[in-house]
């Protein structure tokens, strides 16, 4: 292992699109460190001004979010709300968003009418409700001692001192975040907290629903907007799965509301996380999801994601290897049927020896008004020697006006990595498709198999079957509404 | 659709008749090709390929490949085609089944009866044309199972029969499986998805005993296949072969040709069928080349 090794993927380009671009960067850097001034300007955007008063009003600070919030609330108020011109927000339209009145989501009835989850098949399952834990539709199984599920409210009157002060040490990094992880950090109403102690491997997954259940028609200026927030911390050799799902109320199918939510992972080292997340809400809805995850020497963090609700769908994940020796596997597949976008923003960084990552990510573009949006940074810092670092995007547009716009990047310091990277944009591919008809298939059919063949590449990542056949038969009829 | 015929005096058949009309549709057909007239006399039967001065070019670069192929075969024949890498067998295979890389610029082709080049690749499949490809493409992500019951249930659509739910498809696809002398977990696989050469080869012979034919063409299927599996795909073969059907196969060596008997050999040379005689051809060949033997045409 010696040497850059670079690799791109032959790249087959476009040939269902003249509008998308897809571009490669491949920067090698040095290393800067830009100081921030410490001085606080506050915002003169009348916008976010509005937006954070709205926030302050919406909900009681919660006691022990106090410094979360104060510090979220003052990061907002100096931060101008994302243009065009953000390179972050260079492909990624938020105007409609711009244009809402927002409005915070109020407080939930104790036990709201919401059509509870199908996939209940989960022994332990919790309910997040416009952002607020909500009991009577959650179901927390027995865990070993030490264990714990549930709001930090709970956990606080429960006296497990300890896991509270634990927790409030870990929540509150500012680092990296943007203006709608300070919009979290500011109207975040509660946290929801999975703890699981040192060596506590957890047999059960914990599943967690995220529901809106205040939305305004299409057509209304009105915008309803929730934070939920969650912290997963794993301590030193325990292990957990965790599946985050956020679905459609068969009630609003078709409402606008903004889900805003934050996850952070802690894992201690040694531990290990899988993370599936799968998001279908409403073809209206705004869904923007901040994933940051610290990983300690020798973990393992391995996501799965499938995305395809929302007129605007944004996942930033973050990522950082705090030690050696440490596993982190990405896949992910984005599904733009609709006027939709769909954008992931990640960030990988290696700052330790022998960091191993592989990502995947996918996306499937069938709408004409469709979009799709990559940006992948993986950056491998001085002393990351050894790394072994993997990322691949491959990009399915099959409207003629069907966009991608992706750019994987690389920023490598150390000398002694294998790292490599691909990015292709294609059609199906001719020869396949002959090969379906060949044996008597009708072209449509074999189109719709084969698309559903790409991205099942990453559906069969999915830890669990019963999630792989929901999310199989959902992306199943997005593709083919006839067969529902 | 890619696949384009320029030839005016094909296109007044109709495709949408139903069966029983086919054979009052014989006058018809003669006066548009008289060739067939000639060969169906003879025989009392229309033929069941009747290839006629087909020309074919690659649609991105124009470069004209078939230049006016000609070729009958009738029910129950077994022809080979050999000739010189390059000479442009494969390409009439797949123009055959439609490969929308070819543009047919000239001739025509009737298939049981019917103008095959007006037809879908699809179409032409379920009317009983299966080709075994030289290069099997592979398909991540679909399983060989799926993909044989998708195409076994759409043959048997276009017969009117009921389509198999999966028990029954998958008892059927078994006892193809021996036929072939394939073992059961490559149902399980994904389309040729890391298929050794000789395992892709079997493959499109399980496909085709899945499926059946009226005509299949076998591009090379003999080409990179150990003796025992040669040996299995020539007795495959045969016994899927009935009087009813036939079999094209593209061949550079004597042994599969030994095993399956063809009554016709043909010697493409330069995108053109520059000679037709039986199997004691292939000893020139062997003896001296292709030169002589196109030469003598
Ligand atoms: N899709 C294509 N694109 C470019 N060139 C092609 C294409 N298809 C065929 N050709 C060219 O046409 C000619 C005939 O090719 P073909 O595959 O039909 O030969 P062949 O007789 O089957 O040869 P072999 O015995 O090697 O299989 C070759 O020169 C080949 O390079
Ligand atoms: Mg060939």
């Amino acid at each position: 292992m010696s040497g850059i090794a670079l690799i791109p993927a032959p790249c087959n380009l476009l040939t269902a699109s003249s509008s998308s671009s897809s571009k490669f960067q491949k920067t090698i850097t040095t290393k800067t460190r830009v100081s921030l001034n410490n001085a606080i300007s506050i915002s003169s955007d009348p916008f976010v001004l509005e937006l954070a008063e709205a926030l302050e009003d919406s909900v009681p600070t919660p006691q022990p979010l106090h410094n979360l919030r104060e510090a979220s609330s003052e990061s907002l108020l100096s931060s101008s709300w994302p243009s065009r011109r953000d390179e972050p927000f260079r492909f990624t339209d938020l105007s409609f968003l711009r244009s809402s009145q927002i409005l915070p989501a109020p407080i939930p009835a104790p036990t709201p009418t919401i059509t509870p989850f199908s996939t209940s098949q989960f022994p332990c399952h919790v309910s997040i409700v416009d952002g607020h834990f909500v009991s009577s539709l959650s179901e927390i199984s027995e865990f070993p001692d030490g264990v714990y599920v549930g709001s930090l409210s709970n956990l606080n009157s429960n006296l497990n001192s300890i896991v509270a002060e634990r927790v409030l040490e870990l929540v509150c990094g500012l680092e990296n975040g943007d203006l709608f992880w300070s919009i979290n950090g500011m109207g975040a109403p509660d946290l929801t907290v999975v703890y699981v102690p040192e060596g506590c491997r957890l047999q059960t997954p914990v599943h967690l629903g995220y529901f809106s259940s205040q939305g305004s028609k299409d057509g209304s200026n009105a915008l309803y907007l929730s934070n939920p927030r969650v912290l997963v911390v794993v301590e030193k050799g325990g292990e957990v799965d965790i599946v985050e799902e956020f679905s459609n109320d068969e009630e609003n199918e078709n409402e606008c509301y903004w889900t805003n939510a934050a996850l952070e992972v802690v894992i201690g080292e040694g531990g290990k996380v899988r993370h599936s997340y799968i998001q279908t809400q409403s073809p209206l809805a705004a869904h923007i999801k901040w994933t940051s995850v610290r990983q300690e020497s020798s973990s393992t963090y391995e996501l799965t994601e499938v995305s395809t609700g929302g007129k605007l769908g944004r996942h930033n994940l973050h990522i950082k290897q705090l030690g050696p020796e440490t596993v982190t596997e990405l896949s992910t597949l984005h599904l733009s049927v609709g006027n939709q976008t769909q954008d992931l923003h990640s960030s990988l960084v290696f700052d330790h020896p022998r960091g191993y990552s592989r990502q995947l990510h996918k996306c499937i573009v069938t709408h004409s008004q469709g979009q799709a949006v990559f940006d992948g940074n993986v950056k491998v810092n001085r002393y990351a020697q050894q790394t072994d670092a993997g990322q691949l995007t491959r990009s399915l547009l099959l409207e003629p006006r069907a966009t991608v716009n992706v750019k994987p990047n690389l920023q490598i310091i150390a000398d002694d990595v294998k790292c490599s990277h691909g990015a292709a944009i294609s059609d199906l591919e001719q020869s396949q498709l002959l090969y379906f008809q060949a044996r008597g298939i009708d072209s449509e059919t074999a189109r719709r198999v084969l698309i559903f063949a790409f991205g099942g590449e990453v559906i069969d990542k999915f830890p669990y079957s019963s999630i792989r056949d929901k999310v199989r038969s959902q992306i199943k009829s997005l593709l083919d509404p006839s067969s529902k | 659709m890619a696949i384009s015929s320029s030839s005016s005096s094909s296109s007044s058949l109709s495709l949408s008749l139903p069966f029983q009309f086919r054979f009052s549709l014989k006058t018809q057909t003669r006066r548009n090709f008289p060739c067939v007239t000639a060969v169906a006399a003879a025989s009392g039967e229309v033929p069941l390929l009747q290839v006629n001065d087909l020309r074919a070019k690659i649609v991105e670069s124009n470069l004209e490949i078939l230049k006016g192929v000609n070729l009958t075969v009738n029910r129950g024949e077994v022809h080979a085609i050999m000739g010189k890498n390059g000479s442009g067998k494969s390409t009439f295979a797949k123009v055959l089944v439609g490969h929308p890389d070819y543009e047919v610029t000239g001739g025509s082709v009737v298939f049981k009866g019917e103008n095959l080049l007006e037809m879908e690749p699809e179409e032409r499949a379920l009317e009983g044309l299966f080709m075994s490809f030289q290069s099997p493409v592979a398909i991540p992500g679909v399983s060989n199972d799926q993909f044989l019951a998708m195409a076994y249930n759409a043959r048997r659509k276009k017969l009117g029969l009921p389509e198999l739910g999966p028990l029954e498809c998958f008892s059927y696809l078994m006892e193809k499986l021996q036929l072939v002398n394939m073992k059961v977990d490559f149902l399980n696989r994904n389309v040729n998805e890391g298929f050794s050469g000789g395992e892709r080869k079997r493959n499109e012979i399980l496909q085709l005993a899945v499926l059946g034919a009226d005509l299949a063409i076998l591009d090379e299927i003999d080409s990179g296949l150990d003796v025992d599996a040669l040996r299995d795909v020539a007795s495959a073969v045969n016994k899927i072969l009935t009087p009813e059907n036939s079999l094209l196969m593209i061949t550079h060596y004597r042994r599969i040709l030994d095993l399956l008997k063809p009554s016709h050999v043909h010697v493409m040379d330069n995108g053109k069928i520059a000679r037709t005689g039986d199997l004691s051809m292939v000893d020139a060949i062997e003896a001296d080349g292709y030169e002589p033997v196109s030469a003598l045409l």
